[in-house]
């Protein structure tokens, strides 16, 4: 069968003209709300109307617009049509909606390009029309098949060159007479097949764009809301643990006390609390919440509710807190657990009752210049059992002792260097700055820590108490 | 953060390097997890190249070790450093964790049952 190859300049500009115009169409269509919604399978009633008239549209255009072969060896082949012999685009359109819209768009789409070139007329007509109308199913097929997905644009070309052979076969199949039907397809078949597996080609580069940048802005999207809710989340943290610190410090006659907590950027859960038990004595809590975030935040509060509960009306520590532990422990679940220095202070005769439930043991500088002692005792953190012991300490103090207590924030500031602050240092400080006011102990902590961090972000807040007697 | 597997016998090993903070407590909790999912309830860990220990790293490994003890299983700790042997002692989990100088002896301790 010799079909004639397209080699005269004028197909080919033809070519080009037509692989411009379905450029156009198909950028147009790419920035239609319509189309994305269909690709986005947001689409309504509207839009997938929208698709098939669009693409309808651009089914007629390809009866008109393909590449005309009006002279030659078919030039007397009177009944082409009031279009000449074109080696048509028409099947383009009803194939890309249905590829991209399923069956019942690709039908629609096919309906118009079809019905339309039926009218056209010509001995062609009933074979052209049917042929663009299966082309339209035939690409809902494809996407039905492939589940919605959009194929690749090699499959997509394929599919074009498929149905385009489809579309000489019913035209060599159907129409009458026999011999004008094979004039026209081997003058026709390789411009026409060309220009749809090219014109495929094009729609299928641009939607494949189209549908990796939309999953793109979509996954940022995500991105964005998930750090959004991750920035809500630690705000919470923040604010639970920033309400349910005191305020102040309650003032205690002969006493000067101060305190600070400065939160990590993923909170961690430290806590202190002063708990008024009775006229003369305060519960002075110190704490932290294994892990971070909105979890040690929730057990913060949690932990702090059981033992002022527990504290108030109380004076004896060890029960207090052993209490507080085995409301805590059935709570506890996922490993979570505190540790707590817990120390009943009692005014008249200052003396401090304390037990310590694995927390870092607060220094104690006996007046100024003095020893600095570390305020062990025997116990386990809270959570992490059901019934514990903790060991309840007796300690008299005199004018000027200063207690210090701290959360491992401090001690385990680390540099640029991952070295640690350390308990060393903060010894050394204590005992050098025991005869300032609380307050200002705090400041010069505060400014060493900050001196040796280099601004270094911290992975645990950093709680301090200072307690003096006066 | 360094966490090495292997399996003696029905005992599961997991080697510790480095510092387990906050971050590396959730790689270590995930692989954890796993193991006990999958059946392994004898952990031993050696924790003889571990540098430092958060509050983090002690809440995971008190997780598991109360997941496996409620299947006749326990977790036993090997080779500390000193100062990490403190953070145990100072938070009460030594009361919590058996706690052996050499692999070996943690190891035959379960073989022993």
């Amino acid at each position: 069968m010799g079909i004639s190859i397209p080699t005269s300049p004028a197909i080919l500009v033809d070519l080009m003209k037509t692989g411009s115009v379905v450029i156009v169409f198909a950028y147009l269509v790419s920035r239609a709300r319509f189309f994305t919604n269909l690709l986005d399978r947001t689409s309504d009633y509207k839009s997938r109307m929208l698709t098939i008239l669009f693409f309808g549209a651009l089914s007629i255009y390809g009866t008109y617009g393909g590449i005309v072969l009006s002279t030659g060896a078919i030039a007397h082949i009177r009944h082409l049509g009031p279009a000449g012999a074109i080696a048509n685009i028409r099947d383009l359109g009803p194939i890309v909606a249905g590829l991209v819209g399923g069956p019942v768009i690709g039908l629609g789409a096919g309906l118009i390009g079809g019905m339309h070139r039926f009218f056209v007329g010509g001995f062609l007509a009933v074979p052209c029309g049917i042929a663009t109308v299966l082309a339209g199913l035939t690409g809902g097929l494809v996407y039905s098949l492939k589940k919605g997905n959009f194929p690749r644009i090699w499959e997509v070309m394929l599919l074009a060159f498929g149905i385009e052979l489809m579309h000489i076969g019913l035209a060599l199949l159907i129409a009458k007479p026999f011999n004008d039907a094979l004039a026209v397809v081997k003058e026709v078949t390789v411009p026409m097949v060309v220009a749809n597996v090219i014109g495929a080609g094009i729609f299928a580069s641009i939607i494949s764009n189209l549908i990796d940048e939309r999953k793109t802005s979509a996954d940022k999207e995500k991105y964005r809301r998930e750090l959004e809710r991750k920035r809500f989340e630690l705000e919470t943290a923040r604010s639970i643990q920033q309400t349910l610190l005191p305020e102040s410090t309650p003032p205690l006659e002969g006493f000067d006390m101060a305190a600070f907590s400065l939160p990590a950027l993923e909170v961690g859960g430290d806590f202190y609390d002063f708990i008024p038990i009775s006229q003369d004595k305060w519960g002075l809590v110190i704490a932290d919440v294994s892990g971070k975030g909105f979890p040690a935040a929730l057990f913060m509060a949690l932990s702090r509710t059981c033992v002022r509960a527990n504290a108030m009306g109380n004076a004896t520590a060890s029960e207090a807190i052993c209490m507080a532990n085995n409301l805590i422990a059935k709570d506890a679940k996922s490993g979570m657990f505190v540790t707590l220095f817990y120390a009943v202070l009692d005014l008249r005769s200052k003396q401090l009752r304390y037990v310590n439930a694995g927390h870092n043991p607060p220094l104690l500088c006996k007046g100024y210049g003095g020893d600095v002692a570390a305020l062990g005792a025997k116990g386990i953190a809270l959570g992490v059992m059901d019934e514990i012991n903790l060991q309840e300490i007796e300690l008299n103090l005199s004018k000027n002792d200063v207690v210090l207590f701290y959360t491992d924030g401090v001690t385990e500031a680390i540099n640029g260097r991952d070295e640690e602050f350390g308990l060393e240092r903060l010894i050394t400080l204590l005992e050098q700055n025991s005869s300032l006011r609380p307050q200002e102990l705090i400041g010069k902590i505060k400014s060493a820590v900050t001196d040796f961090t280099q601004g270094q972000v911290q992975f645990d807040d950093l709680t301090l108490v200072v307690l003096k007697s006066l | 953060m360094e966490i090495i597997e292997k399996k003696i016998g029905n005992v599961s090993m997991v080697a510790l390097g480095g510092r387990l903070d906050v971050y590396a407590s959730s790689d270590l909790e995930q692989k954890l997890n796993a193991m006990v999912d999958g059946d392994n309830v004898c952990l031993v860990v050696n924790l003889e190249k571990l540098d430092y220990i958060s509050s983090s790293g002690l809440r995971v490994l008190l997780a598991s070790l109360k997941k496996v003890r409620k299947r006749e299983g326990d977790i036993k700790l090997a080779c500390m450093k000193p100062h990490i042997k403190e953070v145990f002692d100072i938070a009460g989990f030594s009361q919590l964790f058996p706690i052996y100088d050499l692999e070996e002896d943690a190891i035959q301790a379960f073989n022993k049952k």
